[in-house]
């Protein structure tokens, strides 16, 4: 990608940000309850983490406030990719189905980028990313934890690694679409599959924890990264960018392929 | 009754019908829901392991809760919110109204069927899985009657939840938000994340009073023998009863003010 | 300026069937329908020239223009827009083209239209000056402002088509492609829509491709036309020479109430003019349908003044409708200069 389209695509960006933050401020309503709906559903988690605390003092090896840490650390990628990617669910849903799809095939940008640009800065990623950086916060200054300074330097792109992961299995459900017409299905069981990665892995059977770590890459989102920042283990901390790299041609790779044999239904 | 049953017969067919075109939507949520076992299974089995054994819940008992809580909710999940807030958003509700029937169960009808089936479907392979891994024990013939009465009573709570949740689009665009609000309050609430009898002492005292109980905590705590005496039993049911006869007014309240919307908006 | 040679475009359809043992059979097997929606079809157009794209619903007009527009590639054959192919250099094309689809929304469902301008203007870097210079137009002839801060899901039909028509000249794209571009106008808008895409071309050199099922839109607009039968073409030429094709053209009249019966005019009809077909139409008017080699317009309207006392006579425009009318049944009408290359 040559710079002047990279500065077109930032610009660009910038634009879609800015109307989407107007479009924010005239529906306050709807970002409220998105972003709530998020705090809630995460309160949810933390009530479950103290629960589980009341009984035992540590999980798998965890104290509440790493396991807390874990949670938190698991939405920073996840708000991240939400905050930008949220059009491919609808992409999953029905965009081939109702042919709307060509919409992204007409104009002169890149048609993924097109297609995310429906939705940047949708709120619901906002709640999430904000109460994913409290948590982190929280539990860090509860545990006094110290990183160092490679450890400082390490801890954005492994959130924009998870982010990326997050982004390219999506990308790789939703774009099923242009062959089975909608692969929303598919795309909730992953999502919700994705959710375990908030809690230590080493609880689960190996079978599930293969599968979130080499199937699913979910692992590299949060359980390999948080256990890194607060153990300082390196484990398979080396393989993010290699599985990150992957994720992302996979995806991509599929997206593409989707278009070459996009049919629009009807007229 | 005859009439009326034959009247939303073609609802209930059509939702049937529905059901089996969506073949890898049950087979979805049987893994989803498989999956989501699994890992309560884990998590808790490791919390009773390595701590103080939790009083509440006998440890005999935990795993069919914990299954038959994820089968409850596969029945309880209908997609009335998501129906009506649809028919709201794209104004198509004015095109329901002029049917010559009663919305609210025309609704039901559609979705009561579908979720029938995609709990057995779906349920049974989870639960002899399960049953595989672990011993269920077998429950007494009057604490299944018991759980009988009182799923058919969470059943309707569960309709009577969502049918308001989707009233909500009256009122906002974002019902995507509310919806996932709702899916996880009435999960935590409901029993379905946390056993309801792990929660300290006085929280329990306070969500028992709640309608969400009635959906996972009352049925499941009959058919586990989780009560005291014939009185305590009875009580469950009819705090579910009360519920069940407080909402159905609030619905047909809440249902006339939405009416009044209609005409004011044109649909 | 659009080139397509011997384009076909094939589609596999699963065959699907009924019941829960046929859905399961399905998807097991690999049986298919081919669909061939566009056969081996040629033709050119020109810059500047206005064409009504003309076909019966399933003659694959939509897929031409999805293949045209790059939205979809031809099985076989090449499709050329300004020399470029629309498929694989898309993105080119894209910023020369303009779309409109009269059945679905290429704007920003929840943003306020014109927010979804000002994306738009980024996302097809329109010169300030050209975006204020088409602003201006749009609101002076589709009273754009009007719709201002509404989100497009709120618009009703009228008011979003306002919107992506002007969505699609924003950018002042050499070529324009519109499928159904007036579905769901009234009639003041429709003609609004018209003059807007008239001035257009006029003024820039426009080449537009059309298709329409009004034929106030294929006559307002459009000086060629090119009609296609089952995915292949059978005629193209300018307007004059399609509506020339035209064998049968029709007079309406109304005569005053009493003077004769219905009965009895038919009987007139018949023994003055020969070879003529008189229907009887709504509110006691009658229509007469001759053949154009045997009468001619005025011919049938000196008789018709010197048997009847008229009231009220309308010659229509050539029949483009009766023409149409044809097409659209499946038979083609007779005679057709079959596909000259133009």
């Amino acid at each position: 990608m040559s710079v002047s389209t990279a500065r077109r695509y930032a610009r660009l960006t910038t634009v879609l940000c800015g109307v989407s933050l107007h479009r924010l401020t005239a529906y306050r309503m709807d970002f409220l309850i998105g972003a709530a709906s998020f705090v809630i559903r995460i309160a949810c988690q933390i009530a479950l983490i103290s629960v589980i605390f009341q009984y035992v003092p540590s999980l798998g090896g965890w104290t509440q406030q790493q396991a807390l840490f874990l949670l938190g650390f698991s939405l920073l990628p996840r708000g991240l990719d939400r905050l930008f990617t949220d059009q491919l669910w609808i992409l999953a849903w029905q965009l081939v189905r109702t042919g709307d799809f060509f919409r992204y095939m007409i104009r002169p940008v890149n048609p993924f980028y097109s297609l995310l640009s429906e939705r940047f800065l949708y709120p619901d990623g906002f709640g999430e990313l904000a109460t994913g950086i409290a948590i982190v916060v929280t539990a860090a200054g509860a545990m006094d934890l110290d990183l160092t300074l490679v450890q400082w330097l390490l801890f954005l792109p492994l959130v924009l690694c998870g982010a990326l992961i997050h982004t390219f299995i999506k990308a790789f459900l939703a774009s099923l679409s242009f062959w089975m017409t909608s692969s929303l299905n598919v795309m909730v069981a992953v999502n919700q599959l994705s959710e375990f990665t908030a809690y230590p892995l080493n609880l689960y059977h190996p079978v599930l924890r293969g599968l979130l770590t080499w199937v699913l890459p979910f692992a590299f989102t949060a359980y390999i990264p948080a256990r890194y920042l607060l153990t300082g283990d390196t484990g398979l901390l080396l393989w993010t960018l290699p599985v990150t790299a992957l994720t992302v041609l996979l995806g991509y790779g599929t997206f593409r392929l989707g278009i070459r044999r996009y049919e629009m239904p009807g007229s | 009754m005859i009439r009326a049953a034959r009247r939303y017969a073609p609802f209930a067919l059509a939702g049937l019908h529905a059901v089996t075109q969506y073949r890898s939507t049950i087979v979805l949520s049987a893994i989803t829901a498989a999956a989501a076992t699994a890992l309560q299974v884990f998590l808790w089995r490791e919390v009773y392991v390595g701590g103080s054994a939790p009083a509440g819940l006998p440890f005999v008992h935990l795993t069919s809760y914990i299954v038959l809580a994820q089968i409850l909710g596969l029945l309880h999940t209908n997609r009335i919110d998501e129906l009506i807030a649809g028919e709201v958003y794209r104004g198509d509700i004015a095109v329901s109204l002029v049917r010559p029937v009663n919305y609210a169960l025309s609704c039901l009808a559609v979705n009561l069927p579908t979720a029938a089936v995609s709990a057995v479907l779906a349920g049974v392979p989870v639960l002899a899985g399960f049953s595989l891994f672990a011993s269920l024990p077998v429950p007494t013939a009057a604490n299944l009657a018991l759980f009988a009465v009182a799923v058919l009573l969470s059943v309707a709570l569960a309709f009577q939840i969502n049918f308001l949740v989707g009233l909500a689009a009256f009122v906002t665009t974002n019902t995507w938000g509310i919806r996932t609000i709702k899916n996880a309050l009435v999960a935590f609430l409901a029993g379905q994340v946390i056993p309801l009898a792990l929660f300290p002492a006085d929280v329990v005292t306070l969500l028992r009073l709640l309608p969400f109980q009635g959906l996972i905590d009352s049925p499941l705590r009959l058919l586990l023998g989780g009560y005291g005496d014939w009185a305590d039993a009875g009580r469950i049911l009819a705090v579910q009863a009360g519920w069940v006869v407080l909402l159905t007014g609030v619905m047909s309240l809440a249902w006339r003010r939405s009416l009044r919307k209609v005409e004011v908006l044109g649909g | 300026m659009i080139v397509a040679e011997h384009v076909s475009k094939h589609f596999k359809r699963h065959r699907r069937e009924p019941g829960l043992r046929g859905s399961l059979r399905t998807m097991f097997s690999s049986q298919y329908d081919l669909v061939r929606a566009v056969d081996d079809v040629s033709f050119e157009v020109p810059a500047g020239v206005k064409i009504a794209y003309i076909g019966a619903n399933g003659a694959g007009k939509s897929t031409t223009i999805k293949l045209l527009t790059g939205i979809m590639r031809p099985t076989t054959g090449q499709v050329r827009v300004d020399g470029l192919d629309p498929h694989r250099r898309r993105v080119e094309v894209a910023h020369r083209i303009g779309v409109v689809f009269g059945q679905r929304s290429q704007l920003w469902w929840d943003l306020p239209v014109l927010d979804s301008f000002r994306v738009l203007r980024h996302i097809y870097e329109v010169p300030r000056a050209v975006y204020d210079r088409n602003m201006r137009l749009f609101r002076d002839r589709l009273d754009l402002g009007a719709l201002g801060n509404t989100p497009v899901r709120q618009l009703s039909l009228g008011q979003r088509m306002r919107a992506e028509i002007a969505a699609s000249l924003l950018h002042d794209p050499a070529v324009l492609f519109l499928d159904e571009p007036t579905i769901g106008l009234d009639l003041v808008l429709k003609q609004a829509v018209r003059d807007l895409i008239n001035h257009v071309n006029a003024e820039l050199g426009t080449t537009v491709m059309l298709t329409s099922h009004d034929i106030g839109d294929i006559t307002g607009i459009c000086d060629q036309a090119l009609v296609v039968d089952r995915g292949a073409i059978v005629h193209q030429g300018t307007m004059r020479e399609l509506l020339r094709s035209v064998d049968t053209r029709a007079v309406t009249f109304e005569y005053a109430a009493g003077s004769v019966t219905e009965a009895e005019a038919l009987q007139i009809i018949a023994a003055e003019l020969p070879d003529v077909r008189a229907i009887p139409a709504e509110s006691g008017r009658i229509r007469v349908e001759y053949p154009v080699e045997r009468w001619s317009a005025r011919q049938v309207i000196a008789v018709l003044l010197n048997r009847f006392d008229l009231t009220d006579v309308l010659v229509p425009d050539a029949d483009l409708e009766t023409l149409l009318r044809r097409i659209y049944a499946g038979s083609p009408a007779e005679p057709v200069s079959v596909g000259d290359g133009a």
